[in-house]
């Protein structure tokens, strides 16, 4: 399966992954990064970057684990590890927001939308043919996808 | 070429099956449930609130049974196993045969022995689609509701048929709703929030008696102050046991619950059983995995299935979420640590350098760690300052080759 | 760094010149069009406008998370603050110029230098109201009432504004409140106040750029051209050569990089004297020449008639500077303002190019400064001339030459400003008036200001262009975009026929092109002292005729200065990309929909030629109906 590898020495924390994030997730028919609305609470990266404390950054980023925590716990079927893409994908129609995923992650990626109607992850911009925004907007070119 | 055979369509019991088919493309999987539909339970209250149809709770696919070529023999109830012939025996006079058997029969409402309670058919237990539809009859026909039991199920059951309109009544013998996941100002939160959408609360009190109608059915509760409430039906929310009857019957050993051992066998060979029904833990996703492991074994890999960690726990009601994971309740020699804001409540319960407990009222994003930290009981001694803002990037560790997260401690 | 083979095999950026963007490909070192490739990744937050570094809590940006920066400046704020420091800062620079400008007129007139028009002259002094003794005296007397303006304070209101500006535009301006006070006051207050913790009010900020442009826009712009015009001579129509192929390598070539023409009054004659071109040919060469490039270039294009000797063309503009280095007949670089780009440095080290800067706001790292001072220019002069020479000597046959001799053309019109318009058109604006009546030229378009590389050089503007004069909409440009236009070819009477129907027509009749070349940046001034004799004329306000702007491929700071001078005059102003300012809502309504109310002006944003042509066409044709032609 691919995967999304970060090094987080290259990581300067410009945030232009997290940007590409949320331009990639918008839902209000805009495109652009000059039209992506920066301060709407649903317009969330899947994407987090930390710092680690020394002045560097930790880019946390949806695994799409081997053995997946979140799918392991979903009660819907909402979250399910592909057999073929060996992705996580997640079904924001089957979701009933139970957020035991959220709450099983031992790295803490899924996040609660706003409206606490779905959970919020990576979906590796399976909707974009050229693949994971965040791979193409980092400038430092710590982002890669690969294959595992 | 085997044959399995798994009694019960619940998460233990299909992800069992799951797992089976991809070990063994060829071989017979045989499913047979007392459920008609396959359901999460976990979304009954969305059926029950007429949000989603059955189809809609339905956590594999329509096809699942179709697609991984799984027989799927509904509405039947095993009646006895025959553990020397290797057979099991269901309906008028059918029989299936196995090579391998799951027992994954989940557990059962428990009616307390209150007067009249167990007979009137008004009293509804709130577990399978079974029970949903019972209480869809029941509504039509009159709208005060009786609940009793005010943990997860009961407050599923009660924001379920908030949103149809009825006249609801909860009543706890523990002082606060939710008790073994909330603390007083958590319970606090949720309790008004109930209110608001209708609700009235009855903590710290239990019914004892009940008055019937000429049918048997319950048209008054009797509290233990005896205070008269009158209802149209109740809905029992005060605890499950596991259904081992089957074990009973057919010389497995069962106590409270089937006993297995670290691979998840019971004590007759070639029989496995798998979630709620073992009594190792009561939550679906621990279910799952008990399912996936016992399939492993009996598709023959020599794997031992770890003590689950039940203390687990994520609510979501009228958009106040909440997640409770540890032990909030064992705090003696330990610190607890609170952290209060007008949108926030957090609570962290630790002792000697270890995180035992951890409560978080309001947006509970990117929490996973705390569960994992309490499991694995990693020093966080020098993080105290932060507690409540932890992260993985206060444990980060990447496998370099393929990427998957570690944590480094 | 240079010659860097990785950059070999680097894209550069398309442009609308395409034997340039062939030339530039192949070069053996790195340009500004190689440059854009790496870049290409830009930042969100900038590009929105709201990124705050301004202070030690920073560098803050907005997200859904953090919507406000540590202080509590929120989105508009941030915008707001970024955008009048830029403007600010635009205006500044233009302040700079005409003030330097005013002291070379003081200069002349104190030292009875070389007064190359006295109709220049006594134009100023009868707008200013101002006689003198003589005509030197009247060029102190007209210089000093330029500069008392610009260094009265900003709460002193200046005295020109009303004397310069249409009547109607004051009256305006007067019920806004947004009479300038003393041009370089205005730039320190407002720096002043788009500092930490300072003013939290977009909309006052946003008025405060009008005030700004209304000060840029008449003396950094309109007022220099007419002192100029003084010194230097005015603008006459004549075909010339642009491009390259101006470049002739049996002379010492000078490349000119700035805005001020006035830096050159001396020098320019200085090299065509006996004795200097004697020390020429004894180094080998046939004498001087001074090759154009950015808006001086297009300055000394202007005035070309006065000075066919020294002036061998305008070989391009700032995004081909690096290119016309590189063909190795340049000798030195003469710089005093922008655009002299830093990647220029390298190419200088390497090809053994002298630079002299002659003010310092134009330093190159390694450039001499030998800074232009009207007493010391005849020592200083034949300094620089003997540096030049030197650098000649050393460098010719050592370094490789790698000559575009047929890059450009040879008859584009050149000289275009409103007094040599008009006496084109035989000394009235009546015969275009009534050709715009009659719908023979359906409007007006100023494509004027910069070329930019990053979205493409010149692509923006080229395209813009073409789809305007197809529409039949005569386009008249001022600066780099110019620059580039003439380039191509779109100034040449040949273009007339990629014109619609009826202004190809009148192009052949009149045997002028469909795009009017004004020549400089600063001539957007020119553009305006056009557009406000002809509402004159016509008895309306400029926001009614049927006249549009476009800044398409914008690129610095004095471009968002021109561009509010644009909007305080009332007209739409159309931009290539946004000015860093979407992240802000109250901003963006601001620039794009109540302006109309405030001033008639308005923004559109258009990264697309086509569009952006339609747009513009279709507010032409509504404020013809509104004329009712």
């Amino acid at each position: 399966m691919k995967r999304i590898f970060i090094e987080p020495a290259k990581c300067d924390g410009c945030k232009n992954c997290t940007l590409a994030c949320m331009e990639s997730h918008r839902e209000d028919g805009g495109r652009g990064l000059y039209t992506l609305d920066l301060t709407d609470p649903a317009n969330q990266s899947r994407n987090r970057i930390l710092s680690d404390g020394k002045g560097g950054y930790l880019p946390i980023f949806c695994r799409h684990c081997d053995d997946p925590d979140c799918a392991g716990t979903c009660m819907s079927g909402a979250l399910v590890k592909n057999q073929t893409t060996g992705l996580v994908d997640y079904d924001a129609e089957k979701c009933a927001a139970c957020y035991m995923c959220v709450m099983a992650c031992r790295y803490g990626v899924p996040a609660v939308s706003p409206d606490r109607k779905r959970m919020i992850k990576c979906d590796f911009c399976q909707h974009l043919e050229e693949g994971p925004a965040c791979v193409r907007a980092c400038p430092k070119k710590a982002i890669e996808v690969r294959e595992v | 070429m085997e044959r399995f055979v798994i009694i019960g369509a619940g998460a233990a019991g299909i992800s069992a099956a799951q797992v089976l088919r991809d070990f063994r493309p060829k071989d017979v999987v045989t499913v047979i449930s007392t459920d008609e539909k396959v359901h999460s339970r976990c979304m009954l209250h969305k059926y029950l609130g007429h949000e989603r149809d059955a189809q809609g709770i339905n956590f594999v696919g329509a096809d699942f049974f179709e697609k991984n070529d799984i027989v799927h023999i509904s509405c039947e109830t095993v009646k006895r196993i025959d553990t020397a012939a290797k057979t099991v025996f269901f309906g008028e006079s059918y029989s299936a045969p196995y090579d391998k058997l799951l027992i994954a029969t989940g557990s059962g409402f428990f009616i307390p022995p209150i007067p009249h309670f167990r007979e009137a058919p008004n009293v509804f237990g709130f577990r399978d689609l079974s029970d949903a539809l019972k209480i869809d009859e029941a509504f039509a026909k009159g709208r005060r509701v009786f609940i009793v039991g005010s943990g997860l199920v009961g407050l599923d059951a009660a924001s379920a048929l908030c949103e149809r309109g009825a006249e609801i009544t909860i009543a706890e013998m523990a002082p606060r709703v939710m008790p073994l996941q909330t603390d007083d100002y958590a319970a606090s939160v949720y309790q008004k929030v109930f209110e608001d959408h209708g609700c009235k609360f009855l903590l710290g009190i239990g019914a004892s008696d009940a008055v019937v109608d000429e049918a048997g059915n319950i048209t008054e509760v009797i509290l233990s102050n005896g205070e008269h409430i009158p209802c149209d039906f109740i809905i029992m929310a005060a605890g499950v046991r596991p259904r081992i009857q089957i074990a009973l019957d057919s010389g497995i050993a069962a106590e409270r619950a089937i006993q297995v051992d670290g691979h998840l066998r019971t004590s007759v060979p070639d029989v496995y059983a798998a979630g709620d029904c073992t009594g190792l833990s009561g939550v679906w996703p621990d279910a799952m995995a008990q399912g996936k492991a016992a399939a492993r074994n009996m598709a023959g890999v020599d794997e031992a299935y770890p003590k689950p960690y039940p203390f687990k726990n994520t609510s979501n009601f009228f958009g106040v979420t909440m997640l409770s994971v540890g032990r909030l309740d064992l705090t003696e020699g330990a610190d607890i640590l609170v952290h209060k804001t007008p949108t926030e409540y957090k609570k962290a319960i630790v002792k000697d350098g270890r995180l035992t407990g951890y409560l978080s009222l309001g947006d509970i994003s990117n929490h996973g760690l705390y569960l994992h930290l309490i499991r694995s009981g990693i020093d966080i001694s020098g993080k105290l300052d932060k507690i409540f803002r932890l992260t993985f990037a206060d444990f980060y560790g990447i496998n370099e080759k393929n990427g998957e997260f570690a944590y480094s401690v | 760094m240079n010659s860097c083979t990785d950059c070999l095999s680097r894209n550069t950026c398309l442009s609308a010149d395409k034997p340039m963007e062939n030339y530039i490909r192949q070069l053996p070192r790195e340009t500004a069009h190689h440059r854009v490739e790496g870049q290409s990744t830009k930042c969100g937050f900038g590009l929105q406008g709201v990124c705050c570094r301004l202070c030690a809590n920073g560098p803050c940006r907005v997200t859904p998370t953090a919507p406000r920066g540590i202080c509590g400046a929120n989105a508009d704020t941030i915008v707001a603050r970024n955008f009048l420091r830029a403007v600010a800062a635009g205006s500044g620079c233009y302040i700079h110029i005409v003030e330097n400008t005013a002291r070379q007129l003081k200069n002349t007139g104190l030292h009875k230098d070389k007064i190359r028009s006295e109709k220049a002259l006594n134009r100023l002094a009868e707008i200013f109201g101002v006689t003198g003794s003589d005509k030197y005296d009247l060029c102190v007397k007209v210089a000093d009432k330029v500069l008392s303006d610009l260094y009265r304070p900003e709460y002193e209101p200046m005295e020109l504004v009303e004397k310069l500006a249409y009547a109607p535009r004051v009256k305006r301006w007067k019920e806004l409140g947004i009479l300038p006070g003393g041009a370089k006051g205005e730039v320190f207050n407002n720096i002043v106040k788009t500092s930490t913790n300072l003013s939290s009010d977009p909309v006052e900020m946003m008025v405060s750029c009008l005030r700004l442009g209304i000060s840029t826009g008449l003396y950094g712009l309109q007022l220099t051209n007419l002192l100029n015009d003084v010194v230097l001579g005015d603008p006459e129509i004549r075909p010339a050569p642009v491009g390259m192929n101006v470049i002739d390598p049996d002379y010492i070539n000078i490349l000119i990089t700035g805005h001020q023409h006035s830096l050159f009054t001396y020098i320019q004659d200085r090299l065509l004297d006996e004795d200097v071109v004697a020390k020429a040919q004894a180094a080998g060469a046939k004498g001087f020449k001074l090759v154009g490039c950015t808006c001086v270039g297009q300055d000394l294009q202007l005035r070309g008639a006065h000075y066919t000797e020294i002036f061998d063309g305008h070989a391009g503009n700032n995004y081909i500077s690096e290119a016309v280095l590189s063909c190795g007949a340049i000798d030195a670089v003469l710089s005093e303002f922008n655009c002299t780009l830093p990647g220029i440095e390298p190419i200088c080290d390497e090809l053994k190019i002298k630079q002299i800067c002659l003010d310092v706001v134009a330093k190159k790292a390694n450039a001499e400064y030998i800074p232009f001072q009207y007493e010391t220019r005849q020592a200083d002069g034949d300094r620089i001339i003997d540096e030049i020479i030197a650098a000649y000597k050393a460098r010719r046959g050592t370094v490789p030459m790698n000559l575009f001799t047929d890059h450009g053309n040879k008859n584009t019109l050149t000289g275009v400003s409103e007094g040599s318009l008009k006496a084109f058109l035989g000394g009235s604006w009546k015969p275009l008036i009534d050709l715009i009546v009659a719908g023979k030229i359906k409007g007006l378009a100023g494509v004027v200001g910069c070329s930019s590389v990053a979205y493409g050089h010149d692509t923006l503007t080229a395209e813009l262009t073409r789809e305007l004069i197809a529409k039949d909409i005569l386009v008249l440009t001022a600066g780099c975009s110019s620059g580039g236009l003439e380039n191509i070819g779109l100034m040449t009477p040949e273009a007339a026929e990629l014109a619609g129907p009826n202004l190809k027509a009148v192009c052949k009749e009149l045997g002028i092109p469909p795009v009017l070349n004004f020549g400089p940046c600063l001539a957007i001034g020119r553009l305006e002292i056009v557009a406000t004799e002809i509402a004159g004329e016509l008895g309306v306000d400029l926001p009614q005729l049927p006249l549009v702007l476009s800044a398409a491929q914008w690129l610095e700071e004095q471009a968002l200065a021109d561009g509010a001078f644009a909007l305080a005059l009332g007209l739409p102003l159309h931009l290539g990309v946004p000015p860093f300012m979407t992240g802000s809502k109250v901003v963006t309504k601001v620039l794009t929909e109540d302006m109309v109310e405030l001033t008639g002006g308005q923004v559109i944003i258009d990264p697309d030629g086509k569009s952006a042509a339609n747009t513009l066409e279709a507010m032409i044709e509504k404020k013809r109906k509104a004329l009712n032609i």
